[in-house]
């Protein structure tokens, strides 16, 4: 599996973390107030604490249970109940490869260098959460794989899907520039009755 | 289910608040409790009569055959006190990682921002922690820290001086400098009911000095604090407290936590616990 889209950028903006997934893999996808977006695994090595929960500090990820700070490497670089301390470099969070292109937010589990789907012209318009497995949805396209899916609509309307569980996947949701963001809008809502229909 | 966790006492329901029989879980088992001509008791899912002790505002009862009576708090009986009836919350958690959270200061400023704790007053000083053997229960003592409310009756910041002690696996209590009479302490009580391992019922329970607050001001006041740690304890992983070193990184501040997980170890308490790495 290479890149996954794991939310959109705008939902995500500088000083924001939020909780996602990829499959079994529950990670912390937060964005720098400096516009940088990071995905780590959603567990405080100190007691197991989701990062998600936590907040932006400046450049860091600090957790809300007791504060630890990590820096843009994942590692601990101060712990509040003893300010004095460096903390060793032993204590960090598991990272995973994360850029943002087009606005969309992409993860990579096993840190390949393979190139990102091409989005061409198109933006991001939405995510929906689905009721169907991710190669669910890729089947019912007929499409090889579902990082991307490009769907035929008024819109040029790609889908780029982001599997969670085997009955669950986000669409991120992405069409032309000049496209009508409601009419868009409506066309997904309609897609996500039709897959949700679809026999699994 | 083996002797080391059958043979306690477990709360299992606050006496004022029980009226017809009810069903509720004790360490994954069905139990059946009730109060008949003013005395209290509890059955197995067979209809046995399990033992019951009537303490502290709460029924416990046991499983098995405990081969010691229910701890008793004797500095909760001199007069003057407050005792006050919590209530319950029910947490998705197993029930050490309850108690683990009770015996943690230095969460305060994150969790319950300027009512236990506020930055940038965040350090925790050394303290002592000790297992004591004579009685087989887990106390630290001189822990310091500065509360920008500490209690209901605290007019504004003070430095609270904290004694814990574990009696239990699944109790804990809290002496605390109490903010109207210097010298003496106020006692806050968690009391945990295993339902299953992952998930507890806890009965708060106070014997305050407290001549102002109303009863409902002094149990809202703890009740907020509790949420505010339930957001916490519902989302840590795993569910279940790892006993074995490796998973988590304890520092200096942890060294309660520490000889908790190490105790528990020793009696072979692992209901709740997660003793290989996953």
């Amino acid at each position: 599996m290479n890149w996954i889209a794991v939310g959109l950028a705008k939902d995500v903006p500088p000083g924001v973390v939020i909780p996602s997934r990829i499959e079994d893999t529950e990670m912390a996808i937060w964005c720098t107030p400096s516009g940088r977006y990071h995905a780590w695994s959603d567990r405080c090595p100190h007691r197991g604490m989701r990062l998600s929960h936590g907040f932006v500090r400046g450049e860091t990820l600090a957790c809300i249970y007791h504060g630890w700070q990590y820096n843009q490497t994942g590692s601990c670089d101060y712990i509040p109940a003893h300010p004095k301390l460096t903390p060793p470099d032993t204590i960090c969070v598991p990272t995973y490869t994360c850029v943002e292109e087009g606005g969309v937010i992409w993860v990579s589990l096993n840190s390949v260098d393979d190139p990102l789907p091409v989005l061409g012209a198109r933006v991001p318009v939405r995510s929906v959460p689905v009721s169907l497995s991710a190669k669910d949805v890729a089947a019912h396209f007929g499409a090889a794989g579902f990082t991307t899916i490009a769907v035929v609509s008024d819109y040029d309307t790609l889908l780029a899907v982001q599997p969670c569980t085997d009955t669950m996947c986000v669409l991120h949701v992405l069409a032309a520039p000049d496209a009508d963001r409601k009419e868009v809008s409506r066309w997904v809502e309609d897609l996500r009755t039709t897959l949700e229909g679809v026999p699994a | 289910m083996s002797a080391a966790i059958d043979n306690h006492w477990y709360p299992v329901a606050m006496i004022s608040g029980i009226d017809a029989p009810r069903e509720t879980l004790l360490l994954g088992k069905k139990i059946k409790l009730g109060r008949e001509d003013g005395i209290c008791w509890v059955k197995d899912a067979s209809g046995t009569p399990l033992p019951t002790v009537e303490r502290f505002g709460h029924l416990w009862t046991s499983p098995g055959q405990p081969n010691r009576d229910l701890f008793t708090i004797p500095e909760a009986d001199s007069p003057g006190r407050r005792l006050v009836d919590v209530g319950s919350v029910k947490v998705k958690c197993s029930p050490l990682r309850a108690v683990e959270n009770f015996l943690d200061i230095a969460h305060f400023p994150f969790v319950h921002t300027d009512i236990l704790g506020a930055e940038p007053h965040t350090e925790v000083d050394r303290y002592d922690v000790k297992i004591r053997e004579e009685v087989d229960e887990v106390w630290a003592t001189k822990v310091k820290f500065f509360q920008p409310q500490a209690a209901k009756s605290a007019a504004g910041g003070i430095t609270t001086e904290y004694m814990y002690r574990v009696p239990a696996p699944t109790c804990s209590v809290l002496y605390k400098t109490c903010p109207p009479r210097p010298g003496e302490w106020d006692i806050i009580t968690l009391f945990v009911q295993p339902l299953t391992d992952e998930w507890c019922e806890v009965w708060p329970w106070m014997a305050l000095y407290d001549d102002d607050s109303t009863m409902s001001e002094m149990v809202s006041f703890q009740q907020l604090i509790f949420m505010q740690d339930r957001s916490i304890l519902e989302n840590q992983l795993p569910r279940k407290l790892p006993l074995d070193p490796g998973m988590e990184v304890p520092t200096q501040a942890d060294m309660t936590s520490v000889a908790y997980r190490r105790w528990l170890k020793k009696i072979g308490y692992t209901y709740g616990a997660q003793l290989v790495a996953a």
